[in-house]
């Protein structure tokens, strides 16, 4: 689609219409102004005729003839006349005329005719008249009929019709540039905040997200929805780049690390010359890790895919049967740990989340708590439906995290205490991975902990109102 | 030599400081955090800091500037992974002498960690002269009148310290706290048998006396007493 200017479109369209009126006011009034002169002119034209039945005289010759005294008549020169009596005997005529065409004399009396003379155009009509010659007191005398065809040019009366419209059309044409400049002007006015506001929005980037929208565009109807949205949307966007961006750099931090570690190890074993069984020991090391290298990127590839979003539900899950199968799934762990994992969750607690996250979760936290509990002592799993909320608490009995650590348990890479880092061998990204599972299928996660006492995470889901995922497959079978 | 690393990647850690003892047999302690690295830095024996930024209790930066406005002059080289040059420029700026980007090659931080020693000490030369004795750091030999002098790796330990050190009394004590690491069971006349056979084998080649011993002071080179220097 070409590019196009909504100012320019909105003053086109405007004068067009103006345009067509101004042609409509002219039209109008060129056939107002034709009717109104040719009715005057018409009444000018028989007045005219009429005066010249007024010249027709008395003869005063034998056959008691009539004739044309041309002294009487006071006659515009331009005009054209015949006056014939009924023999067809012409009386007199105009110089400028040889006679009526055969229109004007087969035409209705009194009705106007177009003649053409010399090129000339007339508007001319015939009447009819009786003249008594030598009228006695007492009545009596001999009448006489004449015919009189009379004519006069119209140009001047179209000279004056086209001026009268000429200046309608001047007048409506000059109004039409005022209003163009005027619409022009006005509107140019009237869409600076919507140039104020994308001066602004064009001057946002990755490296600015300052947006402050002008006041005025708020304050405008058409643009304060614009101006909402626009803000909305930077505001959303600039969240997610941010943090995109801390997570690559994290990532990369972590990644360059991780190399730097294994490149260590293997520099250190070829340092000097060793002993096959320090060559042993340095490759076994090294390849420890690259597992833990590949154990980081493997995690950081999960937590970019929750984040993503990209998976959709697949109907409701039973809360209690996933932590069950996990803590099936830890048991040799636990009893190499001797450690002893109690699962409470009586009857299904469904909730809306992809069962292989849930599982993810359900797996992290469990691992955790095996993780930083002392030998012999037991893990709580507690599954329980409040009303339309479904909890999941895991609880401990291990040597806790500090008061200025548990804020930031959940930041991405994050490892509080070094211990913990050495003991378990922790990417800092387990519990990232729990935060952005909850968040994603509309979950709350919470972490209490008293040091050297115990963990407690409490994690929240709303229970699900969709159709369990098991129950709809038995169905299609 | 004493170096401290303070790193929190472990593994990390222990790789460097095993290279760090195998390759110039350097006395490595190791911290996890911030806050001990900071606690070890305040005692000052060390001949130099390895400290890495991100670090649980105390950040990198937070540990140089508190070191540093203490007026302790070690040298630290710090390891990070930024490679912006505007990080690197505010570490320098804080007091940093010099800096490795993860991955680093260990023998670039070996050899980085010995010049800092070397310019701690207010020295340019990794052949250390002293007279008619002559210490090769770079492949920790030594020669006294162009005789090679075979020792073993805590004499050249203790030598290389007192060669770094000409004309001053060295205590029993400093020569514990910059030679062993808090490892290492401390035996005070271990040094005194390590003095006697460096002693020993420092004079068998001239004949000339090398290491004197000051009652309840310490120890001295005797070499470059004669010299105008």
């Amino acid at each position: 689609m070409k590019a196009y200017s909504i100012t320019h479109r909105l003053i086109a369209t405007i004068l067009l219409l103006e345009l067509l009126a101004a042609l409509s006011i002219s039209g109008a009034a060129l056939v107002y102004e034709r009717h109104v002169r040719f009715r005057s002119f018409d009444v000018m034209l028989r007045g005219r005729a009429d005066s010249l039945l007024g010249a027709v005289q008395d003869a005063e010759d034998a056959q008691d003839n009539v004739m044309l005294d041309g002294t009487e008549v006071n006659l515009p020169g331009e005009d054209i006349y015949q006056v014939q009596d009924a023999g067809g005997r012409i009386l007199g005529h105009s110089a400028n005329w040889t006679g009526p065409s055969t229109d004007l004399l087969t035409a209705k009396t009194g009705k106007m005719q177009r003649v053409s003379v010399r090129g000339k155009h007339y508007r001319a009509l015939r009447i009819e008249g009786l003249r008594i010659v030598d009228p006695g007191d007492k009545g009596g005398g001999i009448p006489r009929r004449v015919t009189i065809f009379y004519g006069a040019p119209v140009d001047h009366v179209w000279g004056e019709i086209w001026e009268a419209v000429g200046f309608y059309a001047v007048t409506s044409l000059s109004l039409l540039a005022i209003s163009g400049l005027l619409i022009f002007w006005l509107l140019n006015r009237g869409l600076a905040p919507l140039r104020e506001l994308a001066a602004e929005a064009s001057g946002v980037s990755v490296d600015s997200w300052n947006f402050v929208p002008p006041p005025r565009a708020r304050m405008i109807k058409e643009l304060a929805p614009l101006t909402v949205a626009l803000e909305t949307v930077l505001a959303g966007l600039e969240h997610s780049f941010l943090q995109q961006r801390r997570f690559v750099s994290d990532a990369a931090h972590e990644l360059k690390t991780a190399v730097a570690v294994l490149k260590s190890s293997l520099q250190l074993v070829t340092l000097k010359q060793r002993t096959a069984i320090e060559y042993e020991r340095g490759i076994e090391r090294s390849q420890l890790d690259c597992q833990r290298m590949e154990e980081t990127v493997a995690k950081m590839l999960t937590l970019a895919r929750v984040e993503a979003n990209s998976i959709p539900a697949a109907g409701a899950t039973d809360l209690s049967e996933a932590i069950r199968q996990v803590s099936q799934q830890f048991e040799s762990m636990a009893e190499l740990k001797r450690l002893q994992v109690l699962v409470l969750a009586e009857g299904p607690v469904m909730v809306d989340i992809e069962p292989e996250q849930l599982q993810l979760l359900c797996g992290n936290l469990l691992l955790n708590a095996l993780q930083h509990s002392p030998a012999g002592s037991a893990i709580r799993a507690v599954v329980q439906q409040d009303g339309t909320q479904a909890e999941l608490a895991i609880e401990d009995d291990g040597e806790g995290i500090a008061a200025q650590d548990l804020p930031h348990v959940f930041d991405r890479f994050y490892r509080g205490d070094p211990s913990r880092s050495r003991n378990t061998g922790g990417t800092g990204l387990g519990l990232a991975i729990c935060k952005a599972i909850a968040s994603r299928w509309q979950g709350t996660i919470d972490i209490a902990s008293d040091l050297g006492v115990g963990t407690k995470v409490m994690v929240r889901f709303p229970v699900s109102t969709l159709p369990s995922a098991s129950i709809k497959v038995a169905v299609r079978n | 030599m004493r170096v401290l690393v303070v790193e929190d990647e472990v593994r990390l850690a222990e790789n460097v400081a095993s290279a760090l003892r195998e390759g110039p047999n350097f006395a490595v302690d190791c911290a996890e955090d911030g806050l001990t690295g900071l606690h070890l830095a305040e005692n000052r024996c060390y001949d130099l800091i390895i400290l890495d930024l991100m670090l649980p209790g105390m950040d990198g930066p937070a540990l140089l500037k508190k070191v540093r406005s203490h007026g302790d002059r070690t040298p630290v080289l710090i390891l990070t992974a930024r490679s912006e040059a505007s990080s690197i420029i505010a570490l320098l700026n804080a007091g940093a002498d010099d800096y490795l980007t993860k991955p680093f090659d260990l023998g670039e931080l070996i050899a980085r960690a010995k010049a800092l020693i070397r310019r701690g000490k207010g020295v340019a030369d990794p052949i250390l002269r002293l007279s008619d004795l002559q210490v090769n750091t770079v492949e920790q030999s030594v020669r006294r009148a162009g005789k090679l002098v075979d020792l073993s790796p805590t004499e050249y330990r203790i030598l290389e310290y007192l060669i770094h050190r000409p004309r001053v009394i060295v205590s029993k004590r400093e020569l514990l706290e910059h030679l062993y690491d808090y490892n290492w069971e401390h035996h005070s006349n271990v040094i005194e048998a390590h003095i006697s056979n460096l002693r020993r084998k420092l004079e068998a080649a001239t004949q000339q006396p090398s290491i004197e011993t000051l009652r309840g002071r310490g120890y001295r080179l005797l070499m470059g007493f004669e010299d105008s220097r």
